[in-house]
């Protein structure tokens, strides 16, 4: 069943959180709301939830208007940050609450819960307290309280950031798994953008009450559609760098500190201003000799080891500096002169008016 | 263990021990002075253990006011305040309950509806329950005491329990308030989404919930409300009607001072308290944490 | 829609739920009924009254005399007494319940087998009636036969009988004790529960900066408590200043008006006295001696600012 919004508004008192968002989330797909805290991702998942009403606009599910609906009358199931699960009640109840409220006869509900139970291999403890349960294991039970639902929809709220990493390493697993089992559209809020690349179907990036950009994950790492998405997502941020669009023999430039290298040939540049924001992944960028053409000299400014990679920042110019990600066997002294080079095949090039990105070639830009 | 260590403990122990005396001693030795006879009572030097123990004190209190008046000539015919004893504790017991009952229902009701509901004046109802938990009940009892007499309930046990719900809800509002804000909003949502109705979330989810917190302002609210001198001497006349607390204090009226029965009483008022307070600690100290108690 | 648990419909269903805005005012109602009956009434009736003469037995005669009740009260050389004797019973009693408080809480906070059933213990006398200790205080002071007197005489303290309720320096000071027996305690009980969160890192750190303990008392803990201490000075000052049963039930007041403060001086105008009004404008000079007590409270405390934030 897919979730329709139009033209959802909501306002705190004089603070507008959503600003008329108009989507769609496809039936049977993972979405992700991704978005600092304060970008209105989980007032947008309580509203479609009920539990917040809209200031104006409509939801739908699978064409039917529910926004005047509570949320019991929705049929969608939700897992919370801190799990909610009822103290007082044990394991059992906890899981078979929503049954019982619907007036599931004992047996069929116990059955039920059983097998869900099974399924999360949390058979052994339910005829515990929640408090005597562990972080996963709360986790699973609030799982369990939505699958033995059979939810239309789905909805989780930052399920995983009370859990230790490791442990949320596997869990994005097994929810992804469960989301394919339920056969539910799934909408999950998170600020993490690991957890929204690697789960998602369709991840929606959210600042300001406003949907920054709506698209596959590969889309929004690859092709951001504007400065936001570009320095939220990806790790280490990426590199942004003032330049100017010029011409040299006939062919577009772009002058960064100095030095011109020719103009990435993705991007349409007919109207675009001679002000620019390049914008490059520091996986994009490589270490290089300072004469090498296209290269741009500066002096290392600091190194740091993590793992396999080695991430150099190089002083281009003053209060510029670029971060390479490299191999760990790429040395670097401190303050030595060096130069750094960008594959131009992976630039972004930003209109740094509007903070969009310039339009590509190709007519495969898809904005937000 | 060195030995400053064990002497600091040995200092310790000593110290809890005469504090527990302290605490302890007002009601050790009331009681060890009702199971003396009478005449024993007024030994000087006092006998700190009772040389013969007896129950004559207790007998004459928990007998009844009918043993006094089919003995009636032996008295002229008018009961002493010993023989009502058992209705003033019966008077206590019901005006106690009654008052925890309303005040905790009342202000459960209310606190949940402060913190999870939106309306104007929302924000002024904890102050003025604050204000209203300092004011001093000899402000209210006059008063009080008028509104009763224009209800006719004047000498009434509904007066009384009326007389403690005003001294007692704004205190169990308050604290009630500040539990439902300590208790996840969240849990009640996901009851929501699991279907249920806002009732049903109330009385399935939130009660079960906030019972230490009840159980907190309940225990206020009985410790109050047996307790209470003024409001029982304020509003009740009848020998037959008085609480315990306003009852006991005739025992003064005579010429000649009864110990061993005042003591005995002493003894019978403390023991329900002592009960609940053993059984009840627990909550006593959390509710405690809730916020300054008042006495 | 495949494997709901079937429902009833749901038109039906929905026209027995209340909405939350209804269920709100439901579960409000008897609080706005019972407090604007029983409490913002009286209240608001206490201070009328204070503008009357007021007789409960000529309940017809109710005459509006201005502010004659409080000049009447401001001659009256008794309520100048027993404001006097109020700030003495209340000084004296929150002095000696703050400082015995912190120095048995400092004591307490040990580590000891059994100590946490020790500190429900401590709770104890606040439960017992005030009645009950009135009556075994004025057992154990008695002042012929009463144990402290023997326990004093056999230690050689005293060589004759203090008469403990019946002088009026002695009655104070029995009262007062009475007063510290009773609410000490809770003291202890506050302090300690501050004490429990004190980062024992501080201690550690101002021994390594070569803090004696003296020291270490005065510059962590005191600073530490400061907070807990003032609101439970505001709080005790507050309600001992009010206080009526302790000194009544003990003293009457007595002997003669050595003990009365401004609770039992309101309650002789108007149960002895049957000047009702008078009693209220007491109350009402109470009220307001009250409300800078609350002030001061939530200024102190910060209550509400947090309200203010979200």
């Amino acid at each position: 069943m897919d979730v329709r919004i139009q033209g959802l508004s909501k306002s705190f008192g004089s603070n507008q959180v959503l600003k008329s968002l108009d989507m769609t989330f496809p039936e049977q797909r993972f979405v992700t709301l991704l978005g600092p805290s304060g970008c209105g991702k989980t007032t947008l998942l309580r509203m479609i939830a009920g539990l917040e009403r809209a200031t104006a606009g409509e939801i739908y599910f699978g064409g039917r208007r529910v926004d005047h609906l509570s949320p019991g009358d929705r049929n969608i199931a939700m897992v919370f940050q801190s799990y909610a699960l009822y103290p007082t009640m044990d394991v059992a109840a906890n899981i078979g609450y929503g049954l019982k409220v619907r007036g599931v006869p004992r047996a069929e509900r116990s059955e039920k819960v059983g097998a869900v139970a099974k399924v999360l291999e949390i058979g052994k403890l339910l005829s515990r307290k929640p408090r005597a349960l562990s972080g996963g294991q709360r986790q699973r039970v609030a799982l369990g309280r939505a699958m033995v639902r059979k939810p239309d929809i789905f909805l989780m709220d930052e399920p995983l950031s009370n859990l230790d990493a490791k442990l949320r390493a596997t869990m994005r697993g097994e929810l992804k798994r469960f989301h394919l089992d339920l056969e539910t559209t799934s909408i999950y809020v998170t600020h993490d953008q690991l957890e929204a690349m690697t789960m998602s179907d369709l991840v929606a990036v959210m600042d300001q009450g406003v949907v920054q950009q709506f698209a596959t994950p590969e889309e929004v790492y690859d092709r951001p559609a504007n400065l936001f998405v570009a320095g939220f997502i990806g790790s280490p941020p990426m590199n942004f760098a003032e330049v100017e669009l010029a011409s040299e023999n006939g062919a577009p430039v772009l002058r960064l500190a100095g030095r011109a290298m020719p103009a990435p040939p993705q991007f349409d540049l007919s109207g675009a201003p001679r002000a620019l924001v390049l914008g490059v992944r520091p996986q994009d960028v490589r270490m290089a000799a300072p004469e090498e053409a296209h290269a741009i000299p500066g002096t290392v400014w600091m190194t740091e080891l993590i793992g396999s990679e080695r991430l150099i920042e190089v002083e281009v110019a003053a209060k510029l500096r670029i971060t390479a990600e490299v191999r760990s066997e790429v040395r670097a002294t401190l303050n030595a002169a060096v130069a750094v080079a960008f594959d131009p095949s992976r630039l972004h090039l930003f209109d740094p008016g509007s903070g969009r990105a310039l339009p590509r070639l190709g007519g495969r830009e898809r904005a937000g | 263990m060195t030995a400053r260590a064990a002497l600091g403990r040995v200092a310790l122990y000593a110290l809890l021990a005469a504090v527990t005396f302290v605490v302890c001693f007002p009601l050790v030795w009331a009681f060890f002075t009702s199971m003396k006879p009478k005449d024993e009572i007024f030994f000087w030097p006092p006998t700190l253990w009772p040389s013969t123990w007896t129950l004559e004190n207790y007998r004459a209190l928990l007998q009844g006011k009918d043993a006094y008046f089919q003995a009636g000539s032996a008295t002229g015919g008018q009961a002493p305040p010993s023989a009502f004893f058992l209705d003033w504790f019966l008077n206590s017991v019901i005006v106690t309950l009654g008052t925890t009952v309303i005040s905790t229902v009342v202000s459960t009701l209310a606190a949940y509806s402060l913190t999870r509901f939106r309306f104007p004046g929302q924000r002024a109802v904890p102050y003025l329950a604050l204000v209203g938990y300092m004011v001093p009940s000899i402000i209210f009892v006059f008063p009080m005491f008028l509104l009763m007499a224009d209800l006719r309930l004047t000498d009434t046990l509904l007066s009384l329990i009326l007389g403690y719900v005003c001294i007692t809800l704004p205190f169990c509002m308050w604290l009630m308030w500040a539990f439902f804000r300590g208790v996840p909003i969240e849990i009640e949502e996901a009851a929501l989404v699991d279907g249920a109705s806002r009732l049903r979330v109330f009385w399935e989810i939130v009660l079960p919930t906030a019972w230490p917190g009840i159980v907190a302002a309940a225990i206020f609210t009985l410790i109050v409300s047996w307790n209470d001198y003024l409001f029982g001497r304020v509003f009740m006349n009848s020998m037959e009607n008085l609480p315990l607390t306003v009852g006991v204090m005739h025992f003064f009226d005579g010429t000649h001072v009864d110990w061993g029965l005042m003591m005995a009483s002493s003894v019978l008022m403390t023991v329900p308290m002592a009960i609940l307070f053993m059984a009840l600690q627990r909550h006593l100290v959390a509710g405690f944490g809730a916020g300054a108690v008042k006495g | 829609m495949h494997g709901i648990p079937p429902v009833r419909p749901e038109a039906k269903r929905r026209s027995f739920q209340l909405s939350d805005q209804q269920v709100g005012l439901l579960f409000m109602l008897p609080f706005l009924v019972t407090a604007a009956a029983f409490m913002i009434w009286p209240v608001a009736e206490a201070v009328r009254m204070a503008f009357f003469a007021y007789n409960p037995l000529r309940p017809d005669d109710v005459r509006w005399v201005g502010l004659d009740n409080f000049e009447r009260i401001l001659d009256d050389p008794l309520f100048w007494e027993s404001l006097r004797q109020a700030l003495v019973w209340t000084g004296w009693s929150i002095l000696l319940q703050t400082i015995l408080g912190v120095a048995l809480a400092m004591l307490l906070h040990v580590s000891l087998p059994g100590i946490a059933l020790f500190r429900g213990l401590l709770l104890f006398p606040y439960i017992v009636p005030t009645v009950v200790i009135a009556l075994n205080w004025r057992w154990i002071f008695n002042s012929e036969i009463g144990i402290v007197n023997h326990a004093l005489l056999s230690l050689g303290v005293i060589d004759q009988n203090i008469a403990w309720l019946s002088t009026p320096d002695m009655a104070m000071a029995s009262a007062i004790l009475l007063n510290v027996w009773k609410y000490t305690p809770f003291v202890i009980i506050c302090v300690l529960a501050r004490l429990q969160t004190i980062p024992t890192e501080l201690y550690d750190a101002a021994k390594v900066d070569g803090a004696g303990a003296w020291r270490r008392f005065l510059d962590i803990t005191l600073p530490m408590l400061k907070e807990v201490l003032v609101v439970v000075i505001v709080f005790r000052t507050i309600w001992t200043f009010n206080k009526f049963e302790e000194i009544y039930l003990l003293t009457r007041g007595g002997p003669g008006t050595s003990t009365f403060n401004l609770a039992v001086y309101a309650f002789e105008e108007g149960m002895a006295n049957l000047r009702l009004g008078v009693a209220a404008a007491a109350g009402v000079i109470m009220i307001a001696l009250l409300l800078v007590g609350t002030i001061v409270y939530v200024r102190v405390s910060g209550f509400g600012q947090e309200e203010k934030a979200t």
